[in-house]
């Protein structure tokens, strides 16, 4: 259990195994934007490989953790520091917005969008080159998108929209991959694909960070979670550890049951009178169906 | 000489002629920007605005060009500095600087007591009163504007299309933004002869807004979108030549003609399921009623 304390300044986090490569560091890191901090005194690291969520109530400081990781914020105090590969300045960074976010009007076929994650490789020839193109095809492929390449992006389901902008993050070969709740708004298999697909990315070695609202389909399934309340870190750990009652009512300052059946951990507001725990979990959940897969 | 080919007879024709068709693609290429990122109405004041820094400069004696550039940068920044404050937002910021600058002009004018043909073409364009000098301006800033859009195509279509995330991808998003401002303040100065105040707006987004209707792929909207702007110039002039109409309005009405012929080609097709034609529509509505 990582269970951090909000009030105790100049906290760290348990020292890392000096095996693992972080990847990002914040430390006492205090962001946010304009004159208006949203976290406050934070200490997080990323490690090479890791794949983590990032949960918390609306307006708590998810996206503001992920954009202060992407460089997007303002930084008030404290320090960032990132381990980019041998021979570049930056980290190289794979940033998939909320589908909300996107101008799906904008007329952007899935190929010219996918290739703009190329922008740098790809110089001053406004046209791609052959190589680009294969590129672009073999990333298309993998994602199962390949036959899409020419529609526009509006015209795409939720799931093929998601593949899209996961195409353009991963086209530039990135250190670490930022998503912004990358399951919101999408049907439970569109959600399961998309998980999956994520899954399999992290077991080929891509470090994905991502935001979630969706504590039991998505959360509970995650290798760490990031819980984020009022503008803090509040616990920090496996799913199985964090996930407790205390931790749920300091993030999100309301009473939360955490059940568990053998590693199936669901949380719930709160149960009906004469319901027993058993019965209120589905079954999805209660079989252990991990939608990460492998 | 005389029927068709009679104006070409005329050095002063044949010049606005060229003006027109290289302001038509000037405009258009420079607007398909405009018009993606919702700033129609910014090409629409920055003309306004400009026409105060016209009338500044004539006053204070120094040439038009460097007035109305040092004017027209000045007020781009104006509207950056005034639409980064979350009170006022960018319609508002545009809407006021824009028009203050514009009753500068007016108010300097009617102190100067004298309204001489400069301003009359400065506000409703003077295609065949163009001179050599104003036609290299007008390749100039039409070369700045290739050399920027061509060699910077995928930053600028990544600010255009989403700033923020761009600037997560390594673009040097504020470098983007102050080198368009620049391109799009000497685009309107130069067309300004041509087309006057008045009806720049109308070339910077009729050419891209036609060209959205008839295609979902950005490199398809510019090239489209360039040659409905060089050929309603082109036209255009053509024509106001025998109807005896204004050259800078009939060439924006032949532009607001094409659109319409778009519009109705699209409005047809989306009768056909499959086609794309709806969507476009729907995408037309949303971007420009946003």
């Amino acid at each position: 259990m990582v269970e951090l304390a909000p009030s105790a300044p100049g906290h760290r986090p348990p020292p890392a195994d000096p095996a693992d490569q972080a990847l990002v560091e914040l430390r006492r890191y205090t962001t946010g934007y304009e004159r208006t901090a949203v976290l406050h005194d934070i200490d997080f690291t990323l490690r090479r490989g890791e794949f983590a969520g990032i949960v918390g109530p609306s307006g708590s400081g998810k996206t503001t953790l992920l954009r202060a990781i992407a460089g997007q914020t303002r930084r008030f105090a404290g320090t960032v520091e990132t381990h980019p590969r041998a021979g570049e300045r930056a980290l190289r960074l794979g940033y998939v917005p909320q589908v909300d976010a996107i101008n799906w009007n904008f007329p952007l076929t899935v190929g010219q969008a996918v290739l703009l994650g190329r922008w740098r490789e790809m110089g001053w020839r406004p046209w791609p080159r052959r190589h680009d193109r294969e590129l672009l095809g073999h990333i298309l492929e993998r994602l199962g998108i390949g036959h899409l390449a020419n529609r526009q992006i509006r015209a795409l389901s939720g799931g093929q929209q998601q593949r899209t902008f996961l195409a353009r993050a991963l086209i530039g070969d990135p250190d670490l991959l930022l998503l912004d709740e990358p399951t919101s708004g999408v049907d439970i298999k569109t959600r399961h694909e998309i998980m999956h697909l994520l899954g399999e990315l992290n077991r080929a070695g891509t470090t994905i960070l991502m935001t979630t609202h969706d504590l039991n389909a998505v959360a509970t399934h995650l290798p760490r979670l990031v819980c984020v309340g009022e503008g803090a870190l509040v616990a920090d750990g496996a799913p199985e550890d964090v996930l407790t009652p205390e931790v749920l009512q300091r993030t999100y300052g309301a009473e939360m049951l955490v059940l568990r059946r053998g590693d199936a951990i669901y949380v719930v507001e709160h149960l009906d009178e004469g319901m027993s725990e058993a019965e209120s979990i589905p079954d999805e959940v209660g079989a252990g169906a991990s939608p990460l897969g492998g | 000489m005389g029927g068709l080919a009679e104006p070409f007879q005329f050095e002063f024709f044949v010049r606005g002629m060229v003006a027109a068709t290289l302001v038509g693609v000037l405009c258009a290429s420079v607007g398909v920007y405009v018009v993606l990122r919702s700033l129609a109405y910014i090409g629409h004041g920055l003309a306004h605005s400009i026409f105060g820094g016209a009338v500044v400069s004539f006053v204070s004696g120094i040439s038009f060009y460097i007035g109305a550039t040092l004017w027209g940068v000045f007020t781009v920044l104006l509207i950056n500095g005034a639409a980064r404050r979350r009170q006022i937002g960018g319609d508002a910021a545009v809407g006021i600087i824009t028009t203050c600058a514009f009753a500068l002009g007016v108010a300097l004018i009617s102190r100067h007591g004298r309204f001489t043909r400069d301003f009359d073409a400065a506000l409703f364009g003077e295609i065949l009163g163009i001179t050599s000098g104003d036609l290299y301006v007008i390749a100039g800033v039409m070369a700045l504007a290739a050399v920027v859009i061509f060699t910077w195509w995928k930053p600028l279509l990544f600010t255009t299309f989403d700033s923020d995330v761009a600037s997560t991808y390594g673009v040097p998003v504020a470098w983007v933004e102050a080198l368009f401002s620049l391109v799009l303040a000497a685009t309107v100065i130069a067309s300004l002869q041509v087309l006057g105040a008045t009806l720049i707006a109308a070339a910077l987004v009729i050419p891209p807004v036609t060209a959205r209707l008839l295609t979902d792929s950005f490199t398809r909207m510019f090239a489209l979108a360039a040659a409905v702007g060089g050929v309603s110039g082109l036209v255009g002039v053509y024509i106001s030549w025998f109807v005896d109409v204004s050259s800078g309005a009939t060439v924006v009405l032949l532009q607001g003609a094409l659109f319409v012929v778009a519009l109705g080609w699209t409005v047809v097709r989306s009768r056909w399921p499959g086609t794309g034609g709806g969507e476009r529509l729907a995408a037309i509505e949303g971007a420009t009623l946003d």
